[in-house]
């Protein structure tokens, strides 16, 4: 087997030494949940603050693009899974200046507030659909900023290869009604980012396949750095790809209020 | 052109008559081989070839703009209204249950759970479905009934003015069939006990349930028509074993000619669905044969020598009638349309069967008859004592007697005829080829009634350059074409990007109704554009404006699936433009506009079909008489006929369709038959008694007429009984244009026979000097 990296905590270090040799044993030993808790710590809550400019292609079946330029910063809070996004458009043109904050809570819906620079207002918006486009992208809100771990049980079903990784293949069923039906999962033990995610749908047929197309390490960090989702039914995709990624750039919990929305922190967005 | 080969042919059948049906019957059972196999095709799209430019412009659109090609619409409706608890749990439940169901795209379900909608609700701007939970309060029951009328996106579409209506909308994936859906969705509905009724209806359903109608129709109709002649045959000769052999003529023609068609994998057309009715009516001109053969064995008392005889006098006719129905059917295979080219060719080669069967299997199987029967049956057959014939000299008589008469008569009729056809017109509407109480008919009326409309059409707005569509200027261009559009009655409501423009500025300003309107500047649109596309179901942008915004789609809701009802819109469309000098260019899209083009497609196509078929018809009548004074004159009935029938169609008021038109090329084919009976025998009556070629007294052309109007004049007769039984059948149909078809077939039978015994005569004596000028 690989060799163990640092970022990984105690308890997954116990789990992988308990593996080590013979898989089957103790791949009973881990649960489904235990992965995609882990998994979630490594894709959404690396370091304490994260920033990128992310460059989405929206493209259909005929080829037609749109594409979509931003700056993405993350804080966590420090207070359970509560995180604050701050989410800046440079692109398309028409809609620079548009931005957009987030804030998480552990327990509860998010607070969004949105700037419209056209008629200078701010306004609230409701975040009740957590599982809609955003930004008219194949993502989804919880595609970008995570799901409730709660939300899902899970079942780790197999581990096997996936584009050379070793991989745990994990499905989530959601326990209350949900845009998808079923989610496998392939996560990097290594890494335990995720490698590919299959959506299924009401018809259980399958409806979106997410790829993580390259990996990056960046400061310590695995970044999942260029990603696409695939809208199968629509036969509509939406690549993604971060660039000047930074982690532990000493952002400040300021930064994320209405007040910096209208007036974009020039430090962290260029 | 020697006609040893053909007199072969007969020969050869009365010597080898085994053989002869051996062969006929493995024949038939190779094609039988080929009968699983077979699949229909009832989508109207088919009728024109994937590359036709509206094909081609409509799946441009469907792409571009994300949209569907098939959706139906499942309508609600409580005459207490929709929106309280208990009918609201209904139709989050029925919505559940459809969003399941195979081939329905279910992240494009509209209903009143799934359909976004943009409020402003204590400074929280919402965007996301209208009612993703039953209402659990009376509060929130009148903020969801505030939310569906406050907004004009959704009147009209998912809620009714008087709020008794609402409609769920399911799009299906590409190619999936939509009576399967409908029938599920039927299923689902079942199941629910309230006081609400439900309605299926849309484009797909229609087309789909027609499918399978018309699958019942074959099944059940062709052997219907197939035994109801076989019962007029049989009241006819009298002879069980004569009547089979009769109908086995068409039986193994139409099994020949399905078989092969099903062989060489072309799926069965509306069109050519009809086939088999139209082969055992074509089947029927074997009639003279039989009615000939019994003549001739009274006059002989031998059988053998009566066969051939039989086939030396009949020959020639059946084989040139025989020649013009198929001229008929393979004028339809230079046409455009391919069902109707499959069509041409099927029943072409379907006649083709059926005159080698004339000449080979039917004189074989008389071999098989006994003696005394026909013996029997053919003293019935005395010219004198029967009814028929008497009646059948009578008409002549009137005809011979009073040419002028009779002339004027028929020349009133075809002035009155004229003045029907300047009435006719021109329309196709799918769903009514179901009758006014069906299912599919009573569905749409009750929608159509409370809600915008269930035929949809596009109308595509292409500015010159990128991004142009979100300049004010193209918005309040599209916004105007919108109200025009609504004012024509046949349009029940249209959308747009503006309507989602307005909303979001209306919105974002607290509902106040100043801001109910296009912005001004376009960094706002594309802001209130983005804005929408945050959080909203992709598609609904992408419905009504393409990526680089450049296009926009304008949903046009049509009150009815008339063809016409496009062309109103297309017509208003290209006004406006014209009027207000409009930078964007507009072009018609969708199913509407498909269903017109295709309308007059069909139409043109036809109507030049149906003027090569009169000049092909013309020259077999011309080179069968080998005079084209005849051929005038046996031209006339059919022309008389053609012509009232249109008259009679124009003056009904019935719109002249696919189907009519359709039939209108084949029915020449047909009711020229009767005319070359006549003539040739006529002709060949009259060289029997005055084989000097002089100019013919009248009396002597009298008598010629009469004893035709008795003998061959029987077989018209007969025939068109016969014909007319055949179809008749299809009046009685569930599907209008099998209707259509039977009417129009059975007036033209009569009519033309009629015309035949009647007019033939009248203008063979009023022409006489004219037509025997220089020998007959």
């Amino acid at each position: 087997m690989q060799s163990v990296r640092g970022v990984l905590s105690l308890g997954t270090l116990t789990l992988l030494a308990l593996g080590a040799g013979t898989v089957a044993p103790a791949a009973a030993q881990v649960t489904g949940e235990d992965i995609v808790s882990r998994e979630q710590q490594a894709f959404l809550y690396a370091a304490r603050d994260f920033r990128a400019d992310v460059s989405m292609r929206l493209v259909d079946k005929e080829g037609q693009e749109r594409r979509r330029k931003l700056t993405m910063l993350r804080l966590d809070t420090g207070e359970g899974s509560s995180q604050k996004y701050y989410i800046y458009f440079h692109e398309p043109a028409d809609v620079r200046g548009t931005a957009f904050l987030v804030w998480k809570y552990q327990d509860k819906d998010d607070s969004r507030w949105l700037f419209i620079p056209a008629i200078k207002l701010v306004t609230r918006v409701a975040a009740k659909d957590a599982q809609s486009s955003f930004v008219g992208s194949d993502f989804s809100y919880e595609d970008i900023s995570g799901r409730d771990l709660g939300a899902d049980s899970y079942k780790l079903l197999n581990e096997e290869a996936r584009e050379g990784k070793d991989c745990y293949v994990v499905e989530a069923v959601p326990k209350s009604s949900s845009a998808f039906t079923r989610k496998v999962s392939w996560i990097d033990k290594k890494t335990f980012l995720p490698v590919r995610e299959e959506f299924y749908d009401v018809q259980n047929q399958l409806a979106r396949v997410f790829t993580a197309d390259e990996v990056k390490d960046v400061g310590g960090h695995p970044t999942v750095v260029r990603r696409t989702m695939r809208d199968v039914k629509r036969e509509h995709h939406t690549e993604v790809v971060f660039e000047n990624v930074g982690y532990d750039s000493g952002l400040d919990e300021g930064l994320f209020s209405e007040r910096y929305l209208q007036k974009p922190p020039a430090q962290w967005i260029k | 052109m020697s006609k040893a080969p053909r007199f072969s042919m007969v020969e050869f059948s009365v010597n080898h008559p085994r053989w002869v049906v051996l062969l006929t019957v493995l024949l038939s059972a190779a094609a039988l081989t080929q009968f699983p196999k077979a699949k229909t095709d009832t989508n109207p799209k088919h009728m024109l070839p994937e590359t036709s430019d509206v094909r081609v412009w409509n799946s441009e659109v469907e792409k571009t703009f994300d949209l569907y090609e098939d959706m139906i619409v499942l309508g609600v409706a409580n005459d207490g209204g929709v929106l309280n608890r208990e009918t609201l749990e209904r139709i989050h439940r029925i919505t559940g249950e459809i969003l399941r169901i195979e081939g329905v795209a279910a992240r494009d379900v509209s209903s009143l759970t799934t359909i976004d909608n943009v409020t402003m609700e204590g400074g929280t701007l919402k965007v996301g479905p209208l009612m993703p939970e039953v209402p659990a309060t009376d509060r929130e029951l009148s903020d969801l009934r505030r939310a569906l009328f406050g907004n004009p996106l959704f009147l009209n579409r998912v809620i009714s003015e008087d709020g008794n209506t609402t409609a769920i909308y399911v799009p299906l994936e590409r190619g999936v069939n939509g009576k399967a859906v409908a029938d599920r969705i039927r299923g689902i509905v079942r199941t629910e006990n309230g006081p609400e009724r439900f309605y299926v209806a849309g484009d797909p359903v229609a087309r789909d349930t027609f499918g399978s109608e018309m699958f019942k129709l074959m099944a059940i109709f062709a052997p219907i028509a197939g035994l109801l002649m076989f019962l007029a045959r049989y009241l006819m000769f009298r002879d069980l074993f004569l009547s089979i052999a009769l109908m086995m003529d068409a039986m193994v023609a139409i099994i020949w000619s399905m078989g092969l068609l099903i062989g060489f994998g072309f799926p069965i057309h509306i069109m050519s669905s009809m086939a088999p009715v139209f082969l055992m009516a074509i089947a029927t001109d074997s009639i003279h044969i039989f009615n000939e053969f019994y003549f001739r064995f009274r006059e002989t008392g031998d059988k053998r020598a009566a066969i051939l005889e039989t086939m030396k006098a009949v020959g020639r006719p059946v084989r040139y009638t025989a020649l013009a129905t198929m001229a008929g059917f393979a004028v339809l295979l230079f046409m455009h349309i391919e069902p109707v080219r499959v069509f041409g060719g099927l029943v072409a080669f379907g006649t083709l069967a059926l005159r080698i069967l004339s000449f080979s299997f039917i004189p074989a199987m008389f071999t098989f008859v006994k003696d005394e029967t026909i013996q029997r049956t053919s003293q019935r057959e005395d010219v004198r004592s029967s009814r028929t014939a008497r009646l059948l000299t009578r008409a002549a008589l009137l005809g011979a007697r009073r040419p002028r008469r009779s002339v004027f008569v028929g020349l009133a009729l075809l002035a009155l005829a004229v003045v029907g056809m300047t009435r006719i017109h021109v329309n196709n509407n799918t769903v009514e080829w179901f009758k006014g109480k069906s299912e599919v008919r009573t569905s749409d009326r009750v929608l159509n009634a409370a809600l915008g409309g269930t035929s949809l059409g596009y109308v595509v707005a292409i500015a010159d350059q990128d991004d142009q569509i979100k300049t004010p200027e193209a918005l309040r261009t599209i916004e105007g074409l919108q109200r025009r559009l609504e004012a024509l009655p046949v349009v029940g409501k249209t959308t747009s990007v503006v309507d989602y423009v307005k909303r979001i500025n209306y919105v974002l300003h607290d509902e106040n109704p100043a801001y109910d309107v296009i912005p001004e500047s376009e960094e706002t649109v594309g802001q209130y554009l983005f804005l929408f596309g945050m959080s909203a179901k992709p598609s609904d942008l992408n419905n009504v404006v393409d990526y680089p915004f450049r296009r926009a789609n304008i949903f046009v809701q049509l009150k009815t699936w008339d063809a016409d009802a496009m062309r109103t819109v297309k017509h208003e469309v290209d006004e406006f433009k014209a009027r207000t000098g409009a930078r964007l260019t507009f072009k018609p899209a969708g199913t509407a506009y498909f269903n017109l083009v295709w309308n007059d497609e069909v139409l043109w196509d036809m109507i030049r079909g149906f003027v090569i078929a009169l000049v092909v018809v013309f020259v077999i009548l011309a080179v069968n008489f080998r005079s084209l004074k005849w051929a005038i004159v046996g031209y006339a009935p059919l022309v008389f006929t053609i012509l009232v029938i249109y008259g009679l169609i124009g003056l009904s008021g019935k719109d002249f369709d696919m189907p009519i038109s359709v039939l209108s090329t084949l029915s020449l084919g047909m009711a020229v038959d009767f005319a070359i009976h006549f003539i040739s025998r006529f002709r060949r009556r009259l060289s029997e008694i005055r084989p000097d070629g002089t100019v013919p007294d009248e009396s002597t052309v009298t008598d010629a007429l009469l004893w035709t109007a008795e003998r061959p004049g029987k077989g018209v007769f007969r025939n068109a009984v016969l014909f007319a039984s055949a179809f008749s059948v299809m009046l009685f149909a569930p599907l209008t244009p099998y209707v259509t078809v039977g009417a129009f077939i059975v007036s033209m039978m009569i009519l033309s026979a009629v015309m035949t015994i009647i007019y033939l005569p009248a203008l063979i004596v009023l022409l006489r000097g004219w037509l025997f000028k220089g020998g007959a």
